[in-house]
């Protein structure tokens, strides 16, 4: 991968802005108090990258969030459950990117957010050696669809107003 | 609409739709469990009869993190835990089959025992 100075800044720049989302997500008192159901609103920053953005660019910005988000949030144990939902998402949602239209960028997300609680699950039922975590999957796919439709209009409107050329 | 969007839309759809009716069937379902279970990494640590048990609570450590379980009424809840989301003690009581309490950083679940004899 070639990174140019401005390549780097631009990816930089774009994970910082996820981790102040991430950060400022924080502080909101929890909608449904049940583990791995959240906003997700950092997810913004990535299905944007996904689309304007190389798979391993995108892969490098959610990679660094996580792995600052989990510091900032006090909460490194929290890392694996992120990254076993966040890998799964990013490669599903690269999978799709090419069949989706500008106008069902938000449908894309939706998908995400069904891989990435599907990863979250997986990851929760490996670390905690009980498949009981299984009966959480209708709450965090059904709240994660929603969540996850949200997010991506969010994205779906900034890759509509920021009318970047598509990676070169 | 091209093929794959069309059969990606049907697939977002369908597990929507299937994870909203069967939260609304666990949700629905007669609740007259007692039996509880603390289970951490996999290990049942404790048993607890909600119909017979008297007030206490319960602390349990672990590795990086520590869990107060409470039982007092005929109620089962995490009164603290020792990490900074407390996700769990804001799950409050445990109500429902399909939702144990869960504490992630602890590894820890408190849930109704899938067998419900009382002896």
């Amino acid at each position: 991968m070639k990174l140019t100075t401005r390549r780097l800044t631009e990816l930089a720049l774009l994970t910082a802005a996820a981790l102040i989302i991430f950060v400022i997500e924080l502080r909101i008192p929890d909608l449904v108090p049940i583990p791995g159901v959240k906003l997700g609103l950092a997810n913004i920053i990535t299905v944007y990258a996904v689309f304007r953005y190389k798979p391993e660019e995108t892969a490098l910005i959610v990679l660094c969030r996580i792995l600052l988000g989990s510091m900032f949030a006090g909460r490194p144990s929290a890392i694996l459950y992120s990254a076993a939902g966040a890998a799964l998402c990013l490669i599903g949602m690269l999978a799709v990117r090419r069949f989706i239209p500008p106008k069902w960028i938000w449908l894309c997300s939706v998908l995400g957010a069904i891989f990435h609680n599907t990863g979250q699950i997986l990851a929760a039922m490996v670390l905690m050696k009980t498949a009981v975590i299984v009966s959480y999957i209708p709450v965090l796919l059904f709240t994660g669809c929603i969540a996850g439709a949200f997010t991506g209009l969010c994205a779906q409107m900034l890759v509509a107003r920021i009318d970047r050329k598509p990676p070169a | 609409m091209n093929k794959p969007l069309a059969a990606i839309a049907a697939f977002a759809g369908l597990v929507f739709l299937g994870s909203g009716a069967w939260m609304l069937a666990g949700h629905f379902r007669a609740q007259d469990a007692v039996l509880v279970e603390i289970v951490q990494d996999g290990k049942v640590l404790y048993t607890v009869d909600l119909a017979s048990e008297e007030d206490r609570s319960i602390r349990i450590e672990g590795a990086d993190s520590w869990n107060l379980v409470t039982v007092r009424g005929g109620e089962i809840f995490m009164e603290e835990a020792g990490c900074p989301d407390q996700t769990c003690v804001k799950m409050g009581v445990l109500r429902a089959e399909n939702l144990p309490i869960v504490c992630l950083p602890n590894k820890l679940v408190i849930r109704f025992a899938d067998s419900q004899e009382v002896s």
